[in-house]
Order: structure tokens, then sequence, then C-alpha cells
């Protein structure tokens, strides 16, 4: 598992392995700095002031003052330019990223997206990448200099004095667990009060919608008294990150002055025979607590590695699984089609279990029209989601002009087929891009379409006509008037084949007629396939279908299946009967 | 937006005033106040402990063998102190973490308060998300702000005033002067920077959200997409949207780096400053080794406070704008609603009187009610019928005062509806609005609303009568189910039939069902409505609806149409009238909607 992750892990940093190796030597550089400079501060101690002189051989304390000031500068420089190429190469990795996981999305099949929520891809391409990023900005901004920077420390250190180091170091395990224990506490908290303030604006964000309901039933006084019990919870855990944030500051300090303590001790009693000039005494007090902050910032981040880790495998569990993706370039390229349709013993399945059509057969020839009628889960939607192979059957054969739709490019197979769903999806752009949809689309065409589709009245009523911007999924057009909208997209596209799942939703009567002419218009040109759910359109029809169950039960016009007596006819009078 | 609400300044002293809130909050912590500040002070001062001992120390070490009783009693003052400071920086952060987190929780049940006391014709016109962003991100930025100003603005002052002192007591008033000059230099530098950082973050978040909507709405319609083959156009409008993203997230990185960098610098000078001034001092004899060497450990307590101040000056900023938005809230119109306590005035009778009623929402040109006329006596039942905007629900709205009209207008049980408080005409009305709107919380609140005195057998009575009853039963926890987000999910028919069990449950004389039938089955529907009649028999009963056979044994129906009465009967008059309630009947009897 762990070893899953590393692979993935060398994947994405792949490409920048240059640019991190360049980075981890000006690390070095800038950490040997670090450690030079308290040094400086030792000679100056040792060298000059404890024995009263300004200058030493040719160096004088103003010298090394300035070389001090110098290493600050060249420093911070060389700090500068390694932290500033980090954040741009943790930026590139996360926007290949979230290009990779888009990308992802759009070429997955239909399959894939039922099995996966919208939200879920949403929380993948946001959330998920967003912890991958922090991962860069938090921890691999530092970790390279911080490592570098501890073992630079403990090594000089060493050099210095081996017996005086391992003493010192005595505190260090104490450090990590207390940053480790106070890090874990915080978190916790952390969760619990995620999970209050959740139910706090819950609560909130429904008094907000229902405050009509509030008014005409006075229950506000209930209310308060409720918003009041949500605020002091979630003030009662809140607070107690105070405790923790003050703790663990405090601790640290208690450490450094333990490790002071133990240096000067030794120092004093001469223990092993260890002797100090002061300057090194100074130098190894400020080394310590030198050490203390590095050690500190990597064990908080442990968190944050943890939660990229788990981030990074939910992102490549989605981009490893290929076989989702749907093949857009293979294929024969239609260029002209005269419309056939042809079922052949097709048996399909969503699950793999259960049968959604069993062995269903049919031919539809160009320029007719057919309904596909039966109850809800019969498989009549289903048929129209095989025909543009949003899936794949497991059985038979779909021939469109005698081809097997298997062997025909995806894009040109859809390109040759207009589908009007339910529910027509609304982009928030405008009326223009939302008939275009991203194709290239003469206006004079678009203009056709929208009077073909009879939404000129509709559009152009708008305040910006054509160009208004829609909102959100189209959310300020009524269903009939997404439906024109629809239409107008068919217009503009031109389709060989068009399929309508007619609308349940109410639609005022005016734009039914509408709706009614764009369906008369389009079924006289081009094959159609109606999901029917109107007399109008189930009497208007060349050829009727009836499913019930995944089976084709009957087959004719309406008279001949009125006449026959049959599943039809029961429908059809049971229907009338419900009427009264 | 909510400049456009026509907000009208009410008379003083009675209102609540941002301004006056705050202050009535702040006095409320004022003790915490004080003991915050005194805990800064002496935190402040304990820390400045540490560097002087180890400097002490440092100059004790030059003649170990004379002073060791001292070296160890200095070392034993040393953990002494950090000990010491352990104990007050728990009290203390404790504190004001209480202290911010009081005033959030404060800060939000007074907004609460105000928002439940709005006008709803002041509500309607403000987004919900809006409204929720008041409490979230608004009331956020001023406990932020109040948390920065009470646990950093203080210590930045405090650091200011005790560390320098020390420095310039304790050590030298040259040096002092010397080496903090940097760091007067630098905090202005970083200001300025922390302007950008702040600017581009928030160009950042705007270009962060674009994408995150770009995302949602591409992976909801990838059925549209797929069909009309658009993919590779929305990769690649998703590429240059992720792009501008980058960019911008780069240049917040690198303003931050820069500042965080600027800092180290002007500290690495400041420490460079001392050692060369420092050493000569400690040539010509004015200060001793271990004092060079306090020097600099005091220099280290002055990174918090300039790595502090940009933010606490960001903070200020956005903090005052929170002011102003929220400011705004309270001056929003409010009901007078009396304490429930204080109202004894008795239920109001059933019998309504609407004279010659004109009315157009607040801030709308169009008229919403034209004209109308009706009498509904205790005891009958009116049906309203009409197209969608036709008026119906605003009828219902202005019954309940959840609109202003004007004076003799509208009569219930004979008085004035503006004479009427509010409460009591509320008690006496139960609106069953039409969008069956749920509270998260049990079965049992959401049919009491949270009332106490029902009995049980009153509930499952109401619940029955509604025919949720023995959906209810089925339920493992029955009439105590949490429902909504963090409960059971119920069907919109289930929803419905909650709903309108409360008009079996509270008592009021007169009962508005609002379009609640909708999402019956035909059987269902007609056992409520028979149930709806009995209980109703000397109640003052008024149903909307668009389905005939609601409202077809209505003592009367009216039409509506645009704001007006067009046609107004009983159900056979209507039919023969031929006119808009025929088309209705006309279009429902022969819907030649198959829904099979």
């Amino acid at each position: 598992m762990k070893n899953k992750t590393l692979i993935r892990v060398k994947k994405m940093l792949k490409p920048h392995i240059k640019a991190i190796l360049i980075i981890s030597f000006l690390a070095l550089l800038v950490s040997i700095g670090e450690i030079v400079k308290p040094y400086l501060i030792k000679i100056v101690i040792d060298e000059y002031l404890s024995k009263k002189i300004y200058t030493n051989g040719i160096i004088t304390v103003g010298m090394i003052g300035a070389i001090y000031i110098g290493i600050v500068l060249l420093g911070n420089a060389i700090d500068l330019i390694a932290r500033m190429a980090t954040s741009i190469i943790g930026e590139d990795v996360i926007y290949e990223l979230r290009n990779k996981l888009f990308r992802y999305t759009q070429y997955a099949n239909i399959p894939f997206h039922d099995k996966t929520s919208a939200g879920k891809l949403f929380v993948r391409i946001t959330n998920d990448v967003e912890d991958i990023s922090t991962l860069f900005k938090e921890v691999v901004s530092t970790i390279i200099k911080d490592i570098i920077l501890i073992i630079g420390i403990i090594v000089i250190m060493l050099i210095f004095s081996v017996k005086l180091s391992l003493l010192t170091f005595l505190v260090i395990p104490f450090v990590i667990l207390f940053t480790g224990v106070m890090t874990i506490l915080l978190n916790k908290i952390y969760d619990k009060s995620k999970i209050i303030r959740t139910n706090l604006n819950t609560f909130l964000a429904e008094s907000i919608y229902g405050s009509k309901v509030i008014k005409i039933f006075n229950i506000q006084k209930e209310k308060r008294i409720e918003c009041e019990g949500y605020t002091r919870d979630f003030r009662n855990t809140r607070f107690q990150e105070g405790i923790i944030q003050a703790l663990l500051p405090a601790i640290m300090t208690i450490l450094e002055n333990i490790a002071v303590t133990i240096i000067v001790l030794v120092c004093t009693y001469k223990v092993y025979g260890i002797t100090l000039e002061v300057g090194l005494a100074y130098v190894f007090i400020t080394y310590i607590k030198q050490l203390f902050e590095p050690i500190t910032r990597i064990v908080e981040n442990i968190e944050v590695v943890e939660e990229a880790v788990v981030s990074i495998n939910k992102v490549y569990d989605i981009l490893d699984e290929k076989e989702n993706l749907e093949n857009l370039e293979n294929g024969i390229e239609l260029n002209k089609i005269e419309g056939k349709i042809e079922f052949r013993n097709v048996w399909f399945s969503y699950d793999n279990e259960n049968w959604v059509l069993e062995d269903v057969s049919f031919v539809v020839e160009p320029g007719e029209s057919i309904a596909l009628v039966g109850k809800t889960g019969s498989g009549k939607t289903t048929i129209t989601n095989l025909i543009n192979r949003f899936y794949e059957i497991q059985k038979g054969e779909i021939l469109i002009d005698g081809i097997n739709i298997k062997d025909i490019n995806i894009r040109s197979l859809r390109s040759h087929i207009g589908i009007i769903l339910q529910d027509p999806f609304i982009f928030a752009e405008s009326i223009k891009d939302n008939i275009k949809l991203n194709k290239n689309i003469l206006d004079e065409d678009i203009y056709s379409a929208i009077e073909l589709a009879s939404a000129n009245e509709f559009i152009y009523s708008l305040p910006n006509g054509i160009d208004e911007i829609s909102n959100e999924r189209g959310n300020s057009y009524s269903a009939g008037q997404k439906q024109l909208l629809a239409f107008a997209r068919i217009f503009a596209h031109n389709p060989d084949i068009f399929v309508l799942d007619e609308a349940t939703a109410n639609i005022d009567t005016y734009t039914e007629g509408l709706i009614q002419k764009s369906i008369d218009r389009l079924s006289k040109e081009k094959t159609a396939i109606f999901i029917a759910h109107r007399l109008s359109t189930i009497v208007n029809v060349d050829k009727i279908i009836v499913l019930s169950n995944g089976r084709i039960v009957e087959e004719g016009n309406h008279t001949e299946l009125l006449g026959k007596g049959g599943y039809y006819a029961k429908l059809y009078n049971s229907y009338y009967e419900s009427l009264g | 937006m909510i400049k456009l609400l026509g907000t009208r300044k009410q008379k003083k002293g009675k209102t609540h005033k941002m301004k006056k809130t705050l202050m009535d909050i702040l006095k409320k912590c004022k003790w915490l106040f004080v003991i915050i500040i005194v805990f800064v002070i002496a935190n402040m001062y304990f820390l400045t402990f540490p560097a002087r001992i180890i400097g002490d120390i440092i100059d004790l070490l030059y003649d170990i063998e004379s002073n060791k009783t001292e070296i160890v009693n200095n070392l034993v003052y040393l953990i002494l102190v950090s000990i010491a400071l352990l104990f007050i920086r728990l009290p203390w952060r404790s504190v004001s973490s209480f202290t911010s987190r009081t005033f959030e929780m404060l800060l939000k049940n007074k907004i609460f308060d105000q928002f439940l006391k709005i006008k709803m014709s002041n509500i309607q016109n403000i987004k919900n998300g809006e409204l929720m962003s008041y409490f979230t991100q608004d009331v956020s930025e001023m406990r932020a702000f109040f948390y920065k100003v009470i646990s950093y603005g203080t210590r930045i002052v405090a650091t200011m005033i005790i560390v320098t002192y020390t420095m310039m007591k304790g050590v030298n008033a040259k040096l002092t002067l010397a080496t903090l000059c940097p760091i007067v230099v630098t905090a202005f530098l970083v200001v300025k920077i922390k302007k950008y950082v702040e600017q581009n973050f928030k160009k950042s978040q705007k270009y962060f959200t674009a994408l995150s909507e770009y995302v949602q709405e591409s992976t909801d319609a990838i059925r549209t997409t797929k069909a009309y083959s658009g993919e590779n156009a929305k990769l690649k409008e998703f590429i240059r949207k992720n792009k501008v993203l980058r960019s911008s997230n780069i240049a917040v990185e690198m303003h931050s780096t820069l500042l965080s960098i600027c800092i180290k610098i002007c500290f690495g000078l400041c420490y460079g400053i001392s050692l060369i001034y420092g050493s000569k001092l400690v040539l010509e004899n004015s200060i001793t080794v271990g004092e060079f060497t306090a020097f600099q450990g005091y220099i280290g307590l002055f990174v918090g406070p300039v790595e502090w101040l940009p933010s606490l000056i960001s903070r200020g900023k956005r903090a005052a704008l929170a002011y102003k938005r929220l400011d705004k809230v309270f001056k929003l119109e409010k009901e007078k609603i009396l304490p429930i306590s204080d109202n004894k005035e008795a239920m109001i009778s059933g019998n309504i009187v609407i004279k010659n009623l004109t009315y157009n929402y607040p801030a709308n040109i169009e008229v919403a009610l034209k004209s109308i006329n009706l009498e509904i006596k205790q005891g009958q039942k009116l049906g309203i019928i009409g197209t969608i905007g036709s008026g119906k629900t605003t009828l219902a709205n202005l019954l309940l005062r959840l609109y202003q009209v004007k004076n003799n207008t509208i009569f219930i049980g004979d008085r004035d509806i503006n004479d009427i408080e509010i409460t009591n005409l509320r008690k006496s009305i139960c609106y069953i609005t039409q969008d069956n709107f749920l509270f998260s919380t049990t079965l049992r609140d959401n049919i009491s609303l949270f009332k106490e005195g029902y009995k049980d057998s009153d509930i499952s009575e109401s619940t029955k009568n509604a025919l949720i009853y023995d959906d209810i039963s089925q339920m493992k926890d029955g009439i105590n189910t949490v429902i909504g987000e963090r409960g059971v999910d119920l069907s919109g028919g289930q929803k419905q039939r909650i709903v309108i069990s409360r008009a079996f449950l509270l008592r009021s004389n007169i009962v508005i069902f609002d379009d609640t039938f909708s999402a019956l089955d035909n059987k269902t529907e007609e056992q409520v409505l028979k149930n709806v009649n009995e209980i109703c028999k000397d109640k003052t009963c008024i149903i909307i609806s668009n389905r005939i056979s609601d409202i077809k044994d209505a003592d009367n129906i009216i039409v509506l149409d645009d704001g007006q009465i067009v046609e107004e009967g009983k159900h056979q008059a209507l039919l023969d009238y031929n006119g808009l309630y025929k088309k209705f009947y006309d279009k429902q009897s022969s819907k030649d909607e198959i829904n099979v």
C-alpha cells in the first residue's frame, strides 16, 4: 500500500526531479549559512571579547560583523530563489493534476459517471488537490531545508563535543513526544468543532430558508433558544484550542531551558572532564534552540502529509483506472447517413446482473418516426442511451445504416444523433453559447435554428436577447423554455437522427403548442424516436413499440394496436378510465 | 442589494443598532479584558527573563570555580521562570480564546434575534446565501479581528514597551536604538507587501471559485457534453481557467515568500548590527559579554510582533467591511411583536372581510393584487384558483400580515388587521404553505412546531387525519424520528402530509391550505380533503389549489388572474359561466398526459 503511494508520488514529481535537486543544493547552502552564523558569534566572544582585543591577526570584529551581514543577505537571497522555485513546482504539479483529473472526467464513460457522483468528482478536483497543494506549500517547501539543518546542527555539535552533544540530545525525544501529542489533541478538537459548526450552520441556513414558517407559526422564541444552544456548544469546543496552543510553546521553553541547564551544569562541574570556552557554551545553547524549530515543524506537519497521502491515493485511484475512458479517436468516420436504425437481439444490463433489455429487436427505416411506450422501468429510456453508446450492450448488435455502432467513431456517431432529455441541461453561459455548445456555427444558422424551434419569442424577450447569460443550470427558465432551447440546439446542429424524451413536467399550454410544432418539423425530416408521454405524439408516429419489463410486447401503429386489444389497448383504456 | 430595500431609519433608543450591540457585547466582556491585559503584561515581563539569566550565566562562566553556587542558583531560577511562564500562558490563552469565542457567540445570537424580527418584505429581497454569509463570514471576520486585537495587538504593544525598556535599561540605550532601526523600516515594508498578498489572495480565491463552479457544472452536464462531443472544448476551457488560477496562486506565494524573507533579512541585520556595535561596547567595557548575549536574545522577542502587525492591519480592514455589512442588517425594518406572555388577547374569530385591496410588493412596480373585494364568514370554505403569479399566495401572505397593507382594507374578526397584534393574528390562522418546509428535527417538533403541551394522542390523531400515521409507525423511532440533513429523508408526498398534520393539531379559527395537496395521489387526496372538511366545519377554511377537485365543493370559489378576481361563485355556476374556470376544468378532465 505504502509502496503504491510512493510510486504515485514519484510519478507526480518525476518531471521536476532536476529542479528539486537544485533546490536541495540551495537549501544546503542556506543551512550552512544558518549554522555558520552562531559560530561567528562564538569566534567574536572567544577570540575577541574574552581576550579584549579588537583585531586578531588581520581580521577585526567589524569584519566578522560584515561577514555575518553578508551571510544574512546572501543566505536569504538564495532562500528566496529556492522557495519561489519550490512554489512554482508545487503549483505546476497541482495544475497538471487538476488538468489530468478533469480530462479524465470528460473522457470517462457514462457508467463511470453513474457510479461516481458529481459531488465526489468535484471534491477530487478541488479539495483533494488542494490538500496535495498544502503538502507542497507547508511541507515540501520547508522539509528539505529543515532536514539538512537538523543534520547539520547535530553534526557540528558532535564535532565540538561528542559527549556534551549526546547529553543535550536527551531532550529531543521529549520535543517530538510533546509536539506529537499536542498536534493530535488539537486535531481532535478541530474534528469535534467541525461537526458542531456544521450543526450550527445547518440550523442557520434552515432558519433562513424557513423564515416564513417561523413567522407564520410564531416560533421566534423557540428558534432563538435553539440558536443560543448551538452557539454555546460551538464556543465551548473552540475555546479549548487556546489551551493547547498555549501549552505547546510553554513546554518547548521549559525543554529548551532544561537543555541549557544540562549544558551549563556539565561545563560547571566538568562532568566527563568536559570543559568549554564561554563562547562555545553560548553557541551550544544557540544551536540547541535552533534545533527545536525544525523538529517541531516536521512533527506538526505529519498530519498534513497523512492527509495529502490519502488525497493522492484517492486522486490516483481514479486516474489509474484506464478502462473507464472512452476511445474517442478510433473507428469509422461517418459522413452522411441515411438514418436507418436496427436493434438485433439486444441484451443489456446496467449492473451485469439484472437485464433491463432482453432480446430486443426492431428496425426504424430512414425518415420514420417511432414511439416507445411502457411503464416506468420498462426500458424505454435505456434504448436512447444505447444508440449513442452511452452504455455498451452485452449481447446482440445495434446498427446504424447497417454498420455496427461499435465500429463507428464515437464522436462521429454522436454528431449524427440529437437527443433532448426530459430536463435539458442549460449551462451558465449565453443563450448563443448554449445553442452552439462549443461548435463553430454561423450566427445566421443560430438565428434560423431559434426560428425553427419557435424559441424566438422567448429568447428575444430576454433583456439581452441571444447574449443573455443564463443562471446556474438555467434556473431562471421554465421547463418548457429549456426544452425550446434544447430544440434550438438540435436545429442548429442538424443531426440525422432525433431522439426526444418528452417532459412530464407541467408545461403551459402555449409552450406545449410551440414544442409540438418543433416535434412535427423534426419528425417530418428525420428518423425520430420518442419516449412518449403525450397521446398526441403517440397517435402521430409511424410505429409504436410497447415495452414491458425489458421486452417488446407489441409493435404497430395506434389503430392497429387498439384493434389488437392487447397490452397497449389495456394501457390506453385504463388511462381514459382514470380520467373519469 | 440592501441599498434597494428602502431602509427607513427607526426611532432612536428602541432599535438595536450595530454600534450599540457591539458595545453591549464588549461591556459584557469587560472583566475578561482586564484579566487578559494583566496576563499579557506578566507574560511579556517574564519572557525577558531567560535571555537575561543566560546572559548572567555566561558572565559567571568566565570564573566557574568561584561562581559555582551562583551558576546553579541561576539555573534553578531559569527553570522556575520557564515553569512560571507555563502557568501564565495557560490561563491567559484560555481566557483570550474564551473571550473571543464568547464575543462570537453573543454577536451571532444578536444577529439571529435581529433576523427573526425583520419584516418579510425586507428578508425577501436578500438572497439566502447572503443572509447566511452574515452569520458565517462577517461574524467570523469580526471575531478574528477581535481575537487578533486582544491576543496579538496587546502583545505587540507590550513587547514594544517592556522589551525595549529592558534592552535600554538592562543593556544599553544607544545599542538598542541602533539595533531596532531595521525593525521600524521593515514594519512599513511588511505592511506594504502584505497588502499585495491580500489582493492576490482575493483574486486567487475568485479564480478558484470560478474553477470549482466550472467543474461542478461540467460534471453535472456530462451527458449533454458527450451527446454533442464537447469534451475537448470543455477541457480547453478548463485548462485556460486552471492556468489563470495557477499564475495567481504563484503570485500569492511569491509575495508571501518575499514577506517572510524580508522579515528574516530584517532580523539578520539587527543581529549583525548588535554584533558589531555590541562587541565594540564590550571592548569599551560599557557592557559585559553576558549582556551582549542577552541582548541577542531580546531581539528574538521582536520577531513575533513584526510578523503579526500586517495581519492585524489587514484583519482590521476586513472587519470594518464586515461591520458595515452587519450594520445594514440592524437597520432593516422590524415587525412589532409583543412577547407571547404579554399577550392576553383572545383568539380572533374567523370572519374575513377584504375591501378594495390593491397591493404591490415593496420595490416592485407590478401590482400583485388589484381591487380585491371578498367576504368569508366563520365556518365557510373558500376556494382560490388561478395561474402561476396570479396573486393567490400574495393574498394568503397579506392575511398573515407578512406584508403590510393599508388601513381599512383587510378586516379579520371584524377588526382592522393593522390593529391586531401580530402574534395573536398568526396564532389565529393556520397557514399551510406550499413549499413543504420542514426543520431538521423530530417529526413531533415539526408537527407541533416546538410548542409544548400537546398530548401524544393529539399528535397521533392529527397524523392519522393527514394519512401519515402509518408511514410514521413504520419508522424506527416513530414520531421522534429525526428528519432532514441529519436524519431520514422523506418523499415529497410524505413531507406534504407532515405539513398538513399541523392543520389538524394547531387550534385556530382560520385554516389556509396553499397548494398543499399537489404531491398526493388521487385516493389519498380525497381522504385528506374529507378529513379537512370534518375539522373545518366550524372554521374558516381557504383552499388555494390548481386542481378543480380540491375546491369544487367550496361555499365560494374565486378565480384569480393577473391579481384580479375575474370570476366568483359556486362550482356549477362557474362552469355554466363558461370562462377561465371552465377552461381549467376542461384541461384537467382531458389532460392528454398518459402517465404510464
